[in-house]
């Protein structure tokens, strides 16, 4: 329906009378909210009017005005624009009749009209004026429109469209013969008539120039008619009619001809510099164009309207109309398709947000937005926030559809002439924009070539921090084409992390659901091992989100981007966002935003003005949702001269005993530890999961009750990117220290995910000093009383029934048996220990290690050999001990121990099974 | 008339806001913000990012502080626009933006906020004798006519009274 509407629209602008008819009638649109036909139709019988002054008709037409008006007012009815036609064809009819005019132009035209509307309507196959008696087809017409009235015309929109081109046609070609003149005409400074009665036409013309402009078009009109007559003598009366329909009609100025295009240039053939601005706007402008001609051809043959669920289709409610330097400014509300049938209604939901959409002169000529429709506006459209405005505004309406006309006749009660757009005031002249400005801040320098520049940048400072908004919502709400947010955004920089890339690693949290659209940058070829720079984010509001910045060259700039920004008070800016994240979802990252609960310092209130920053609120419970943006290296920039922002929130250094004993189910924990011992799964660390078995000074010191363990185990995921500097050192055999931010504890198992980093903790006096820089850092925090405190050796845990997988304990007991069957040896690498080896064929003693790629002259001999051993803490139990690396006769009836053990597996049932392994510290 | 919010005037700062942010940051305009610039400034756009390929903007200075910008148009006419309020002489300003209300800007105060946004802006200094010169030509043929068409409209009565004061700020 939307579309025929607007083919019917294309014809109207086609058809208008007067060249002001066409000029006039897009910008007063909005005034009188019904069709464009009606508006034409109707100036065109006024302009007739203001020609014969002196006739009595002038009051005939004046009083039919009035009813016009009152009836524009009164018009709820669906299909506005057949309607009115109706009514003002009936006016016609009257008038024509009752004033008993001579003026032959008024009928013929009037029966143009209605035979134009009774095309429309497709129930007149008979061509309009055929050599009957007008009397006739009128009351036909009228009739036919009348009984029609409620329900929605059927239109055969092929047929229409061949009429109506045929009219334009044949018009045009009258044009060229006669009326050049009047061509250049209203561009020309309105010369006004004193004798145009301004009081008629105020009623709902305000702009003055068109009764000028219809006087002097009239004029010409009337100069060259017998011309036509003479012409015309010879044709069917049709014809005729047509012709002297011609003749009244002005040649329409360029712009006015064809809504195909929103702006048509091509007068002028510019040549514009190459490379520059301009020549790509022109090729920019070309382009769209073509796509905006494409798409309403298309939008034409398909009267299907159901394209909302398309991404970045706006749904709008018209609230208001108003009209600003020829454009038409649209408030509009968010609109949602209620799942039942197609029927609108309002969503219950808060998150609706009132947007103002403009419309060029084109684009609103065609949509005569007015209160209650429901408008479909398709991408690209683009959003603007402005500073100090509520709501965006949408631009690049071009591709923009009416679906839903309001003006039913169940809103019959609400006079639709009111809530039309209204005319704004002409803007102030006598202050300039921003830019400017600065040539008057500069006034007070002297004046020299460079000082603009100096001032413009300093200028641009002062701009620049201005623009920010401090609400990661409010940019959010305001999002721009393709969900990028517009604005700047002041954040804190709570946690700098990275992730593998999806390619790298099965586990990835986020799946962003956002189609990837045409212009974002295809996802460059990731290496393996790349990881991506992310950050956890703060507003003042207390808002989070994450941001996945750009790919890491390599793993270890992660500690560049940690001391520039951690901390630090950032813009975001060029983000775009990914997903609304809940904490039901993504419990891992919300366990990090919750160690950052409750902020430090007061937040702001998102009731209140930024500005009012004394206005705080008591941080509530933790947020339940965050953000997912993406950005790009730029995309965070530190504030200059900030040090570390209040709002941030250090993690802070545990010991392990503290961890542990923390009643909380699952927390991130930050601590230094000693990795005593790893053990990957299957391959090298790095790879897959890696488990460490960690202790620190705190769970080595004696302990009055042995609440704690000497030992936990931490499991490094495949999410936790490890730096090369981590790898190295737990690829070494000596035990290392290392730090660990945000950790997870979770049901008694310590866990380092994508938000954790492992970092080597390192006691250089260079690190020491660069901790200083940041006084919360978590090297300092926990590094002194720890160091010398590790006792050597490390105490372990003695095996005991509640031993835990992966973990280390000491055993002591004595040798009661050997499981002869099982006990095997083989050879294994002596470098790196492994036991795959292959024989090389040239030399058959010798092997060929597969894992570290070496040639293995002296292999080391692993000997399998499972022990019983009774021991003293689990007496009641025999333990089968595989020992490596024991001769039979050398253990029997010994007493072991203590030895460490790593548990690798334990069974309880059907009944306990444990295995472990000697291990060396 | 009610006195109604306007937008537009936002929405044109704004739009050059976000031009001098981008060209600062990149050295360009790109193609988002040329899209928006031609559909609030229609036809304008073009013409005037055309000014601002030809360096056709001069900020004038002279030794008493007091500034004036003067766009040399397409045909090789010199326009002097005002910097504390939008004023141009050319035809085109005094019947689309002051008589018909159908454009915020003409074409050359356009291309100097864009060179202002881009740091483009030509520089020269002038005596005070040739600027109160220019200035005051500024209001000569072109004003009479502005006067009365902006009496006939009767619209905006701060148009007038701009468009009459040939004092610059």
């Amino acid at each position: 329906m939307a579309s025929r509407k607007r083919k019917r629209y294309c014809k109207d602008i086609k058809c208008v009378f007067f060249p002001d008819d066409a000029e006039n009638g897009v910008e007063n649109l909005g005034r009188g909210p019904s069709s464009l036909s009606s508006v034409s139709s109707a100036r065109s019988w006024e302009k007739r009017g203001d020609s014969f002054l002196d006739t009595p008709v002038i009051k005939n037409h004046k009083s039919s005005r009035r009813k016009l008006s009152a009836i524009r007012k009164s018009t709820q009815i669906p299909a506005l624009a057949q309607t009115s036609t109706v009514h003002i064809n009936e006016e016609q009819v009257h008038i024509a009749w009752s004033s008993s005019d001579n003026e032959q132009s008024d009928d013929e035209t009037q029966e143009q009209h209605l035979a134009r509307a009774a095309a429309l309507k497709q129930q007149h196959p008979q061509r309009p004026g055929r050599p009957k008696a007008p009397f006739q087809s009128y009351t036909r017409a009228l009739h036919m429109l009348s009984t029609e009235k409620d329900d929605l015309p059927v239109i055969d929109t092929d047929s229409d469209l061949d009429e109506s081109e045929e009219d334009v046609e044949k018009d045009d070609e009258q044009q060229i013969s006669d009326c050049e003149s009047s061509d250049e005409k209203p561009k020309d400074f309105p010369l006004k008539p004193t004798n145009v009665v301004e009081l008629e036409i105020s009623g709902y013309v305000s702009d003055g120039e068109s009764a000028g402009n219809a006087l002097s078009s009239s004029r010409l009109d009337s100069g060259s008619f017998p011309l036509q007559t003479g012409e015309g003598s010879s044709r069917s009366v049709s014809d005729w009619v047509r012709s002297a329909q011609a003749m009244l009609q002005t040649p329409q100025k360029a712009f006015d001809r064809p809504p195909r295009t929103p702006e048509d240039s091509g007068k002028k053939k510019r040549k514009f510099q190459s490379g520059g601005l301009a020549e790509r706007l022109n090729r920019l402008q070309c382009r769209q164009r073509s796509a905006i001609s494409f798409w309403r051809h298309q939008s034409i043959s398909n009267t299907s309207v159901t394209a909302v669920d398309r991404p970045g289709v706006l749904v709008l409610e018209v609230l208001e109309v108003q009209e600003e330097c020829n454009m038409q400014l649209v408030h509009c509300e968010h609109y949602q398709l209620s799942t039942e049938g197609h029927q609108y209604s309002h969503t219950v939901s808060q998150e609706r947000a009132r947007v103002l959409v403009l419309f060029s002169r084109e684009t609103a000529a065609q949509l005569i937005p007015s209160p209650g429709d429901i408008i479909h506006i398709y991408p690209p459209w683009q959003s603007l926030s402005i500073e100090g405005f509520s709501c965006d505004i949408i631009l690049n309406t071009h591709f923009s559809q009416k679906v839903f006309s309001a003006s039913k006749p169940a809103n019959m009660s609400v006079p639709r002439g009111l809530l039309s757009a209204r005319r704004c005031m002409p803007y102030y002249l006598g202050k300039t924009f921003e830019l400017l400005d600065v040539c008057r801040t500069t006034e007070e320098n002297s004046v020299q070539q460079d000082d603009l520049s100096a001032a413009l940048s300093s200028f641009r400072g002062s701009g620049v921090l201005k623009k920010h908004c401090l609400s990661l919502l409010e940019a959010i709400e305001g999002l721009g084409q393709a969900g990028s947010v517009g604005q700047d955004v002041e954040v804190v920089v709570q946690r700098v992390y990275s992730i593998p890339l999806p390619d790298s690693s099965p586990v990835s949290i986020f799946k962003p659901r956002v189609p990837s659209r045409s212009f974002a940058a295809p996802p460059a070829p990731v290496e393996k091992g790349k990881t991506r720079l992310c950050v956890l984010v703060q507003d003042s509001y207390g808002t989070f989100s994450v941001v996945q910045l750009h790919i890491l060259p390599s793993k270890d700039d992660l500690h560049k981007y940690c001391e520039l920004w951690q901390g630090k008070t950032c813009v975001l800016r060029g983000i775009k966002v990914v997903q609304r994240v809940t904490r039901e979802r993504h419990t891992m990252l919300f366990s990090l935003i919750d160690s950052l609960w409750p902020p430090v310092m007061p937040l702001k209130d998102h009731g209140n003005t930024p500005s009012t920053s004394s206005e705080s609120r008591s941080a509530g419970p933790a947020p339940r949702f965050c953000y997912l943006l993406s950005g790009q290296e730029n995309s965070v920039e530190p504030t200059v001269g900030q040090a570390v922002s209040p709002l941030y929130l250090p993690p802070t250094g545990q010991t392990l005993r503290d961890v542990w004993q923390s009643e909380m189910k699952t927390c991130r924990c930050s601590f230094v530890a000693t990795v005593l011992y790893k053990r990957t799964q299957g391959c090298d660390v790095g790879q897959g999961e890696v488990w460490l078995v960690l202790t620190d000074p705190s769970l080595q010191e004696e302990q009055p009750e042995r609440l704690c363990r000497r030992t936990v185990t931490l499991c490094v995921s495949t999410s936790c990117v490890l730096t090369s500097s981590v790898l190295k050192a737990l690829n070494s055999p000596a035990a290392c220290r290392m730090s660990f931010r945000d950790a997870i504890k979770e049901a008694g198992v310590l866990l380092c995910v994508e938000q954790s980093v492992v970092d080597v903790h390192s006691v250089d006096p260079e690190d020491r000093h660069a901790s200083t820089a940041r006084p919360e850092s978590l090297s300092q925090t926990l590094t002194e009383p720890q160091v010398k405190t590790l006792p050597q050796p490390v105490k372990l845990d003695p095996l005991s029934l509640k031993t835990t997988p992966n973990s280390l304990c000491t055993l002591t007991g004595v040798i009661v048996g050997v499981e002869e069957s099982t006990a095997y040896s083989w050879p294994a690498c002596n470098y790196c220990g492994s036991d795959h080896l292959k024989i090389l064929a040239e030399m058959p003693q010798n092997f060929h290690c597969v894992s570290c790629k070496s040639a293995v002259e002296k292999p080391d001999t692993k000997i399998q050999l499972e022990v019983f051993l009774s021991s003293s803490s689990l007496s009641n139990y025999t333990l089968k001990v595989k020992f490596p690396g024991y001769d039979v006769e050398n253990v029997l009836g010994k007493e072991v121990g203590p030895l460490a053990v790593y548990v690798r597996v334990v069974t309880r049932k059907p009944a306990l099974w444990m295995c472990l392994e000697e291990i060396c510290l | 008339m009610l006195k109604m919010r306007q937008f537009l005037p936002a929405v044109a700062e704004q739009l050059f806001r976000d031009i001098q942010k981008s060209y600062q940051e990149t050295s360009q305009i790109p193609d988002d913000l040329l899209i928006p610039l031609k559909f609030v400034f229609g036809p304008c756009a073009l013409q005037a990012l055309d000014l601002v390929d030809r360096h056709s903007v001069t900020c004038l200075s002279s030794p008493s502080g007091r500034k004036a910008f003067q766009v040399m148009g397409g045909s090789g006419c010199l326009y002097t626009c005002f910097v504390s309020c939008h004023y141009c002489p050319c035809p085109a300003f005094a019947y689309t933006v002051l008589c018909r209300n159908e454009g915020l800007l003409c074409k050359h105060i356009l291309a100097i906020y864009l060179c202002q946004a881009m740091g483009v802006t030509q520089q020269a200094s002038v005596s005070d004798q040739q600027m109160s010169l220019l200035l005051s030509e500024t209001a000569a043929p072109w004003h009479r006519n502005v006067w009365c068409c902006v009496q006939q409209v009767d619209q905006c009565p701060q148009v007038h009274r701009n468009s009459m004061d040939p004092t610059p700020c």
